[in-house]
């Protein structure tokens, strides 16, 4: 009997999933609402999530992320091969690749947009290619990658927007005297690798792609991907007109769904609420330096850090906060990070134990400390609000001083802010970003907050060149261990990326890394 | 009324008069303007790219915007560019500021004329009913209304009629901005309506006491008593005579206007001049943000000048 019921849910299985495949319709055009419009399409010189998000549509990579975000799949390149020394990764292009120009796709492209991907004086995104030495090429479908060190991230960053493939002679047959002069004109009327073309753009107001019909990728009926005619972004900048707009049916989708409106949605009969896994951290950042401005700073001492840790209810933060819809931090690097480590929540809350590590410190009265907030901004206020009133059991005063966000950068980048508020989203699938930001001082001194590990620093190093993977794992999780017990934040949670979709979108898929994915979403007729 | 053909002169030199106090008005703003944004904590390389910037990224990209010069150089250079039309590059948006303000502008102009004339048709006949039932059910009906409409937040207002118009009733799009003419000022007026709530409140409630105070004047009753028909009698003297202070006022207004529409902008999705300066100020987008400036200053002087002209059109002795 039980065979017989295993081969009738395998049967079941089988007539679903060919369901599936038939019941994809192709056609017509997705309208999706986002918070903000894009700046500037060039993969190599953007600066900002609102182009890195959907700049994946346009522009296709040699690899692209699997959904989960963490490992990788065949983009451009069907075949890659790391040499065993890893001083080198031969990669074979795909048959018949094109543009949307329908020019070839050739070595001597991807040679050429790697180099000015990895090229220092390009923008502020090549330090993830920063092993590239040389790019070859070989024959009509071969690119070689020379490596100055072996880098065990080199097939992640194969995947991420800034090593996207675009055409070498029309983009510097564009006006201009300077790549960045090109990058202006190529990036008002680009040639696509990826799954969309630019048709239009009323900035501010609204993007038009159109479908590429020149994109290799196939879909699940065997044609040409994608399935849409195209994709209209909207600038919805505010999240009530963004979702009434939703639910009036004038959009498909929308981002950025705050979270106080998430419970509401998901009981909408006609929308799905979409809560995708996301590489987003929100934390606080303690300057550790032991002064500032020539004052005594008590946070330089870590029994503080770790007494004002401990006295943070981040579950109640959460509630208030995040609705619930954010989980505590295990590590300061988000769970959907690879080599993530830490099965339970950071400095659960104990009050008793943060006063006396207050005590231990000789800070058992307290202090007068400040943290700036983003003004106007509710989430940042809400979460300063409730650090006051917890903080204040420790006898700790705390100031909020909200700024606007330019304000905030500057005295964060000139290490005299006390306390502030930051998020954090991923750019590759791999620790080696968030945690040379973090944790390994050279980069930016640990977040601005001068703190240092000569342990962590020479981890970190070692990991940059070590690709047994194992090893690797066995670095990171010490730089986890040691920035988790005393690193200079206060980690609060993790939250997914909201979205809103009508019912009849499928398909559509933001991964970890927040790039929006519309190659493979189609709507139902 | 027979002042108008002989102030015709008076009236020219009026105008030029005007016309020249207005170079230096602008030339104040864009001094103001240039040093004020400097002054403003955080510089553009920062606040583009954001906290993960490096050092060696900020210097490098300050420097190709020019802004490692002193301030009085930059100054200088962008000073020559205006006065040969080049208004620089946005820093963020990497295209021609000239070509984003023509973009953006007439946006933020449409939908702040098409406020002001549902303000007009508004207030109008509202105030002239309420004037005239003074201190009857009709009065006090209009003046609440408009006492509602004042004291009611922009943002609550936009939402409220989104709401109602947009999603429950669909007569009108929820927000955005049409394709061709015809589709934006469909897409602009319930924006346009949400701005006019409450500035023809504040017409409303001048025009009629203004009103009120000319229906009592001696040369009303003179009028009346020549036997000119009431519609002459609240036309030509009543209505002329009341407006001269509404058209200051509005005047005024217009600028609080444009300063409404930000939210509106935001809250109707309409991609204006308004969320452009949020943004350029976020962003220390500084050309944009001084060209802006420079385009606004002029828009709004030029809406003064107009005010003053039509008050001197209304009341020749204005322009002597």
């Amino acid at each position: 009997m039980k065979k017989i019921a295993k081969a009738a849910l395998a049967a079941v299985l089988l007539v679903g999933t060919s369901l599936s495949a038939v019941a994809v319709e192709r056609g017509g055009v997705m309208t999706y609402g986002r918070y903000a419009d894009s700046l500037f399409l060039d993969p190599v010189l953007n600066d900002a999530n609102v182009d890195i998000w959907i700049l994946s549509n346009l522009y296709d990579t040699l690899l692209l992320p699997t959904d989960d975000g963490k490992g990788v799949q065949a983009g451009l390149a069907t075949e890659w091969k790391v040499s065993d020394d890893g001083m080198s990764v031969n990669l074979t292009l795909r048959d018949g690749i094109q543009f949307s120009d329908g020019s070839p796709i050739t070595p001597a492209d991807v040679a050429w947009s790697l180099k000015r991907a990895a090229n220092k004086d390009n923008g502020i995104w090549n330090f993830l290619v920063s092993s590239i030495d040389d790019v070859t090429t070989e024959g009509d479908k071969t690119v070689v990658l020379k490596l100055k060190h072996p880098d065990p991230a080199i097939l992640a960053a194969l995947t991420v927007f800034n090593t996207a493939i675009l055409p070498q002679k029309v983009f510097e047959a564009a006006a201009g005297a300077t790549d960045a002069d090109k990058a202006k004109v190529f990036a008002e009327h680009p040639v696509s690798s990826g799954p969309f073309v630019l048709q239009s753009w009323d900035r501010g107001s609204t993007m038009k792609l159109v479908r590429n019909e020149h994109y290799w990728g196939k879909g699940e009926d065997g044609k040409p991907l994608p399935y849409l005619d195209g994709v209209t972004f909207e600038v919805l900048p505010d999240d009530a007109t963004r979702i009434l707009k939703l639910n009036s049916g004038e959009i498909d989708g929308a981002e950025f769904i705050p979270y106080s409106r998430v419970e509401e949605l998901k009981s909408a009969g006609n929308l799905n609420m979409e809560l995708f896994p996301s590489t987003r951290v929100q934390y606080v950042t303690m300057n550790a330096r032991p002064q500032i401005k020539g004052k005594d700073n008590p946070l330089s001492n870590p029994k503080v850090r770790q007494a004002m840790n401990y006295a943070v209810n981040k579950d109640a933060i959460i509630a208030i906060v995040t609705h619930g819809v954010g989980k505590p931090l295990t590590s300061y690097m988000s769970s959907a990070t690879p080599m993530h480590t830490g099965d339970k929540p950071l400095y659960a809350y104990d009050i008793e134990k943060a006063k006396s590590l207050m005590k231990e410190a000789g800070f058992e009265k307290g202090f007068d400390t400040s943290i700036l907030v983003l003004a106007g901004n509710q989430d940042e206020i809400g979460i300063a609000t409730a650090l006051q009133q917890m903080w204040a059991e420790l006898g700790i005063k705390l100031e909020l001083q909200q700024v606007d966000n330019a304000t905030r950068t500057q005295q964060y980048r000139d290490g005299v802010f006390t306390m502030r508020e930051a998020a954090w989203t991923d750019d590759i699938a791999d620790p080696n970003e968030i945690t040379s930001y973090f944790v390994y001082s050279p980069t930016i001194d640990a977040l601005h907050t001068g703190w240092k590990n000569e342990e962590a620093d020479k981890l970190f190093d070692a990991s940059q060149k070590e690709i047994d993977a194992t090893k690797r794992a066995a670095q990171y999780a010490r730089i986890q261990e040691i920035y988790n017990a005393e690193g200079p934040i206060v980690p609060l949670y993790e939250t997914p990326y909201p979205v809103a979709l009508s019912k009849k979108v499928h398909g559509f898929l933001q991964i970890p890394l927040g790039n929006n994915f519309f190659g493979r979403a189609w709507l139902d007729k | 009324m027979q002042n108008i053909g002989s102030g015709s002169l008076p009236l020219f030199s009026f105008v030029l008069r005007r016309i020249l106090q207005m170079i230096p008005t602008v030339v104040f703003i864009l001094v103001v303007t240039f040093v004020l944004v400097r002054l403003l904590p955080g510089d553009p390389a920062s606040a583009m790219l954001g906290d993960r910037a490096i050092d060696a990224d900020v210097e490098r990209i300050n420097a190709s915007l020019g802004l490692d010069k002193p301030i009085p150089v930059q100054f200088l250079y962008f000073v020559k560019n205006v006065f040969t039309g080049d208004l620089g590059t946005s820093i963020a948006l990497k295209l021609p500021v000239t070509t984003i303000i023509m973009q953006r502008l007439p946006v933020t102009l449409m939908l702040t004329l098409m406020a002001a004339l549902l303000a007009l048709i508004l207030a109008v006949p509202l105030a002239f009913l309420a004037a005239l039932k003074r201190e009857q059910t009709a009065d006090a009906v209009i003046r609440g209304t408009f006492q509602v409409g004042l004291s009611m937040p922009v943002f609550y207002v936009g939402i409220l009629m989104l709401t109602v118009f947009g999603a429950t009733l669909k007569w009108f799009p929820v927000g955005g901005y049409g394709d061709t003419f015809a589709d934006r000022l469909y897409h602009l007026f319930l924006p346009a309506l949400t701005l006019a709530f409450s500035f023809s409140a504040v017409l409303m409630r001048n025009l009629r006491s203004s009103i009120i105070g000319v229906i009592n004047a001696e040369y009303v009753d003179f009028a009346r008593a020549k036997g000119l028909r009431p519609r002459i009698i609240m036309t030509r003297h009543v209505l002329r005579n009341a407006l001269i202070s509404t058209v200051t006022l509005f005047g005024l207004q217009i600028g609080t206007l444009f300063g409404g529409a930000v939210i509106t902008e935001t809250v109707f999705a309409v991609p204006g001049a308004g969320r452009l300066m949020i943004d350029s100020i976020y962003g220390r987008d500084y050309p944009v943000l001084q060209g802006l400036t420079i385009a606004l200053a002029v828009l709004v002087s030029l809406t003064f000048l107009a005010t003053d002209i039509f008050q001197a059109w209304l009341d020749p002795r204005v322009a002597r």
